[in-house]
């Protein structure tokens, strides 16, 4: 181009044109009003661009996903977010913690309120990473070619578990204090290695301020980094693994949607990359098209999952404030000592026995769970809610989930002093 | 949190939709855009502390009789210096201006260990590379008849607090 | 779809809104704004009018480092006026600290001075609470969780609402005072020290140990029961002691609710360390085990020419009848020594003073320390009580003499029945009663039941009146007419000769058959024991084991005790042979008793 032609660029212009020439260096795509456009919103956003540029109508059916793994999502978002917050305020020493958390209740501007979304944020995560594992499974879709992807899941789910438990001890309060010492006497249950593992994780012979400063790097950067790093493993293989699963179904030409005539489907599918990605969509052509573009459909029903996800936690906050017992008192345990509502369960076994309880059980369990998708083989009910061709598996996790959730509400709500058998009425 | 809404909120959902869907969208962008605002200055209110984590900024320093006329007596952890001519006194910061190190009282008023600034008896600087005169603080008596240093409030030097 | 998003955005933006709101309109800064409003009608000058006007809201701190770990309280933010002296008359929280000259506070020219400056003492010092908080529910302390709840002005939610409106007043505030004024006698803290009186008057020393002051061991050591537990805890641990907790063996002394308070402030100010000892003064206490209750009683020098009155003044300065009954004075706990001279020995009562569980192994009676001429002079006294009431009808002796422990039914329910062990026998079940021979029952009215709390009657009932009495007991109690008993096949004495391999069959039979109740060393505490009532039998308990014949333990063993959990172990099995060597084994796990028993010995 000769520099005759080229506009001349008065200060004027260029200050006119400024705001937009910023706008569009960082958002190079306009709001999208046709499909190239709406196919590169994917793609030209640093954040968006994770997404495929279409998705499959079946993985947008709310009653399908119920929108729980990227509820999880959201609440790390969140618990990272306020987490971050409350580091500025909080110092992991036995003598001050106690101290920390009265200020956060007290003076800190809006501290409470953070503090309670923590806190709510925690325990929701873990229980809507618990859920999502439910519904991964009862839908059939660890099958081929998601295997992998459900061991990720599965470590991804220990590592919310030990995510929390290393937080409960940080505000150093009587329930802190004592949740932890009976959640690490359990790992110390655990054969040959348990001791150890009980000593590495606590810094010494008991619970002091070696544990509190392990528990808080544990908690604010040993496994949030992890826990990301798995989670975008986790997001990577989804689309690797071709989206999410869906019934054999989901692609047959259905009759009645595309009577004579209609042309909607074969034109769109040319992209030869398509071919790379595995999946049963490589027939391309062949098939119907049953997906749609993610801008907006796809954006939208994430928006809304985070609306409700983010209302909810704020709604917990506003309404519940998180407990703060007595400082702590080594002298002076609670009766009866209980561990995090999680863990109850493992502390409901281990009030039977103290091995199998403890690991015997929960570590074959999780064991199974690893296997899961390398034992459970057969191809037939993916993609579908408690399909009937997998009534045995299904039967088997569903027994096991109420077994859990019945152990938890027994030691939550009817275990008292001496773990005696109580009534919560 | 903010940073993340404004992205997918960049504008309405639905550019080619009906008047009614064109508002929500709106309405959808003003609300989390508004409350991605609220968050972002409620952060920083949170960030920022409502209270010193050591001593207060405004405190007491006990009663006049406890310095006598004449008196230049500094008070080490508080950094000031405490003046008494007659039944005036003044509450004069010994935090040099220059770098923030702690002056001395000399003969001829105060001087800088660290990189030589002096000032003299009221603060003004008389050599070194100090570039301003000491602060002098507002200081009141309380109604029970404590002396109050408040070292948020500057005030004009020379202005001394009657007895 | 869209307007479900909508709505929800707005429902977050909402919920922000609100937290916005609480967050910036507090009660405290409304709190500082009137204050600085009344001041400003107040203020005197201009200068001061504009510096008021000028001011806004903000946090007001005081950092306290010179009490133990270093506080800071905020009360001043809302107690804003607390050291403003033009304050006074107005209402919390608006209002002056109170002076006053009990606090130290000096009046010069007509201005007052504090002794205590806030700057110097901070709040929380003095009156509890938590310095750190805001908010009136948790600086106050009315969180339950909050250990240190204003002393004498906050009550938590969960205190027991009959003891809670007790729990209030100034007098707590002593407890706070003596951290720092430690000498006895202190002025201003009169309840401390009619605490620490009644601690020795009501006998906790006996029981309890707290560094410096007493070294007892049956209960909880008490150093630092004012730093673990709040008031409310304290109050109800002394005036109700089984409503904490239901194993407590920790009597319910009669007390009036102005001694309970003073207890409370007093165990309320043990808190192990106070502000006025230096670390050089802990480890002084730590090397020498600190001075032995120079604090408590002090021995009196006995005078052999006086020693019934010396001891008779010793019984009452040193609250004897904080549990037992001497002459008009009643603890309500411990049996009546009235008449002590007529049913116990001096030997016994010596030994018994000394060591009370070497005569009686499961009595509550802690050893106190007296030197050994003060419990001569003790023994001397008690045994000199040799004046009985005369009693016609057998229904008044009953009252006068069994119904403190047997109780007015009969059914060991007496008064103080739930502190003795063995419990007081139930004379309602004709089981038991009626399986016994009338001469048995008469022998353990008259002579007593050694190693238990029963004493012998023999010095005050004779034969006859004895019967009678146990007439009067079946007629009214028992009620069931006695049978004719049947002749049982007992050897009298042991045909199993005394060796150590009896004693190991023995043992072992025993650890198979009788363990589960009367415990595997056979202290009568087996894992059945607390189902069963009566309590098994604990048979270490040389008195009790050494007073009963060969033939009663063959009988009780072979045939059962009636009445009781204890089966006839005839039924089982046991043959003649290994009842001997169960015999052998109990006589030999109890080595033949010092001192004689019995005053009414025949």
């Amino acid at each position: 181009m000769s520099p005759k032609k080229q506009p001349r660029l008065s200060l004027w212009t260029t200050l006119v044109e400024l705001p937009r020439n910023v706008w569009s260096s960082i958002f190079r795509n306009p709001i999208p009003s046709n499909d190239l456009e709406r196919s590169a919103t994917s793609f030209t956003n640093f954040f968006l661009h994770i997404h495929p540029v279409k998705v499959h109508k079946n993985s947008l059916r709310p009653l399908f996903t119920l929108g729980l793994g990227l509820m999880s999502f959201f609440l790390f978002v969140i618990l990272v977010v306020t987490g971050i917050l409350l580091m500025f305020y909080y110092v992991p020493s036995t003598t001050q913690a106690y101290d920390r958390m009265l200020d956060l209740r007290g003076t800190v501007a809006f501290g409470m309120f953070l503090r309670n979304m923590h806190r709510w944020g925690a325990h929701g995560m873990v229980a809507v990473v618990f859920m999502h594992m439910c519904r991964v499974f009862f839908t059939g879709s660890y099958k081929k070619p998601r295997e992998f992807n459900w061991v990720l899941g599965v470590i991804l789910f220990l590592l919310t578990l030990f995510m929390s438990f290393t937080g409960y001890l940080l505000p150093w309060d009587q329930l802190a204090f004592w949740a932890i010492t009976v959640g690490t006497a359990i790992a110390g249950y655990a054969p040959l290695i348990g001791k150890d593992i009980q000593f590495l994780l606590m810094g010494g012979t008991s619970v002091g301020q070696e544990a509190l400063l392990r528990f808080y790097v544990l908690h604010v950067a040993v496994l949030p980094t992890v826990l990301t790093l798995f989670i975008a493993f986790h997001f990577w293989r989804i689309r690797k693994d071709g989206g999410l699963s869906r019934p054999a179904e989901a692609d047959a030409i259905p009759a009645l949607e595309f009577p004579e005539g209609s042309s909607v489907l074969e034109p769109h599918r040319t992209y030869g990359v398509q071919g790379l990605v595995r999946g049963p969509l490589h027939a391309a052509g062949k098939v119907p098209d049953n997906t749609v573009f993610s801008w907006p459909n796809l954006f939208r029903a994430e928006l809304f999952v985070f609306v409700v996800t983010l209302s909810a936690i704020l709604l917990l906050a506003l309404l519940f404030d998180a407990p703060l017992e007595e400082p702590v008192n080594v002298m002076l345990p609670p009766n009866p000592a209980k561990a995090p509502w999680y863990f109850l369960g493992l502390q409901e076994m281990v009030s039977y026995s103290a091995f199998w309880g403890g690991i015997g059980v929960p570590g074959l369990f999780v064991f199974l769970l690893f296997l899961t998708p390398y034992i459970d083989r057969g191809s037939a009910g993916v993609g579908r809610w408690f399909a009937r061709e997998r009534l045995l598996a299904n039967t088997i996790f569903l027994t096991f989930v109420i077994v859990n959730i019945v152990f938890v509400i027994i030691g939550t709500f009817f275990r008292g002093p001496n773990w005696a058998f109580v009534t919560p009425w | 949190m903010a940073v993340n809404l404004k992205k997918i909120s960049g504008g309405t959902l639905s550019p080619d939709g009906s008047y009614r869907r064109r508002m929500l969208g709106w309405l959808t962008g003003v609300g989390l855009v508004g409350s991605g605002v609220f968050s972002a200055i409620s952060n920083f209110v949170f960030i920022k502390p409502r209270t010193a984590s050591g001593q207060p900024q405004r405190f007491s320093i006990g009663k006049p009789e406890d310095f006598p006329p004449g008196a230049r007596m500094a008070l080490g952890a508080q950094r000031i210096v405490v003046i008494r001519e007659g039944n005036r006194l003044a509450a004069v910061s010994t935090t040099c201006t220059q770098l923030g190190c702690i002056v001395g009282l000399s003969d001829t008023g105060f001087a800088c260990p660290c990189h030589g600034s002096r000032f003299d008896q009221d603060g003004n600087v008389t050599g070194g590379p100090a570039p301003r005169p000491l602060p002098w603080y507002k200081v009141s008596l309380t109604p029970n008849g404590e002396i109050e240093v408040d070292k948020d409030t500057v005030i004009q030097p020379g202005s001394y607090l009657s007895l | 779809m869209r307007l479900a998003l909508a709505i929800g955005t707005f429902l977050i933006l909402l919920i922000h809104g609100v937290v916005f709101y609480n967050q910036f309109f507090q009660k405290w800064e409304r709190n500082q704004i009137a204050y600085f409003g009344q001041a400003r009608s107040l203020a005197k000058t201009d200068a001061e009018r504009a510096a008021l006007a000028e001011r806004k809201p903000a946090i007001e701190q005081i950092v306290v480092s010179n009490f133990g770990e270093t506080r800071v309280d905020r009360c001043t933010t809302c107690h804003i006026a607390s050291d403003d002296p033009r304050f006074a008359a107005k209402a919390h929280p608006l209002k002056t600290h109170p002076y006053s000259l009990e606090l130290g506070d000096t009046q010069k020219n007509g201005k007052w001075e504090r002794r205590h400056k806030f700057a110097e003492f901070g709040c929380t010092v003095c009156h509890d609470g938590q310095g750190r908080g805001l908010e009136p529910k948790y600086s106050h302390g009315e969180d339950e969780y909050w250990p240190e709840p204003l002393l004498g002005y906050a009550t938590q939610e969960h205190w027991r609402k009959d003891f809670a409106p007790k729990l209030k007043g100034k007098a707590f505030l002593e407890a706070n005072c003596v951290q720092c004024h430690t000498e006895r006698g202190f002025k201003s803290t009169p309840t401390v020290e009619r605490g620490r009186q009644l601690f020795y008057a009501s006998n906790c020393y006996g029981c309890h140990r707290i560094q410096g002051i007493s070294e007892g061991t049956i209960g909880p050591d008490l150093t630092e029961v004012g730093r673990t537990w709040k008031v409310d805890y304290l109050w109800a641990r002394i005036a109700d002691p089984k409503s904490v907790l239901a194993t407590s063996i920790m009597p319910k002394f009669r007390l009036k609710d102005d001694e309970v308070k003073s207890l409370v402030v007093f165990l309320k100010s043990r808190k192990g360390r106070n502000f006025a000892e230096t670390e050089i003064d802990r480890f002084k206490v730590k090397l020498t085990g600190g001075e032995p209750s120079k604090a408590g009683p002090q021995p009196v020098e006995i005078k052999p020419g006086e020693m019934v009155q010396q001891g008779e003044k010793l019984v009452a300065d040193r609250a004897c009848a904080a549990c037992h009954k001497v002459g008009e004075k009643d603890g309500g706990v411990a049996p009546d020594l009235s008449f002590e001279g007529l049913l116990k020995g001096e030997d016994w009562l010596l030994e018994h003073f000394k060591n009370p569980r070497s005569t009686m192994p499961d009595s509550i009676m802690p050893a106190f320390r007296f030197t050994e001429a003060e419990f001569k002079a003790m023994t001397a006294y008690l045994s000199g009580l040799r004046t009985v009431p005369v009693l016609s009808t057998p229904d008044a002796t009953y009252k006068a003499f069994c119904l403190r422990c047997h109780g007015e039914k009969g059914d060991g329910q007496g008064p103080i029945g739930q502190h003795l062990d063995p419990f007081p026998r139930d004379l309602t079940k004709s089981g038991f009663m009626n399986s016994k021979p009338t001469e048995r029952l008469v022998a353990s009215i008259r002579s007593g039941v050694p190693g238990t709390s029963m004493p012998a009657w023999g010095k005050v009932l004779d034969e006859t009146r004895a019967k009678s009495l146990l007439d009067y007991i079946q007629e009214t109690f028992t009620k069931e007419p006695r049978r004719e008993l049947k002749a049982r096949d007992l050897p009298d004495r042991n045909p199993v000769p005394m060796s150590p391999e009896s004693m190991t069959r023995g043992q072992t039979t025993f650890v198979n058959r009788c363990a589960g109740c009367h415990g595997p060393k056979g202290d009568g505490k087996g894992v059945n024991a607390l189902d069963i009532l009566p309590r098994p039998r604990n048979l270490r308990n040389g008195a009790f084991v050494e007073s009963v014949n060969d033939r009663r333990l063959f009988d009780s063993i072979l045939y059962g005790v009636q009445g009781t959990a204890m089966p006839p172990w005839i039924d089982y099995g046991l043959s003649t042979n290994e009842v001997g060597d169960l015999v052998n084994f109990i006589r030999g796990i109890n080595p033949k008793p010092k001192g004689g028993q019995h005053a009414a010995a025949n």
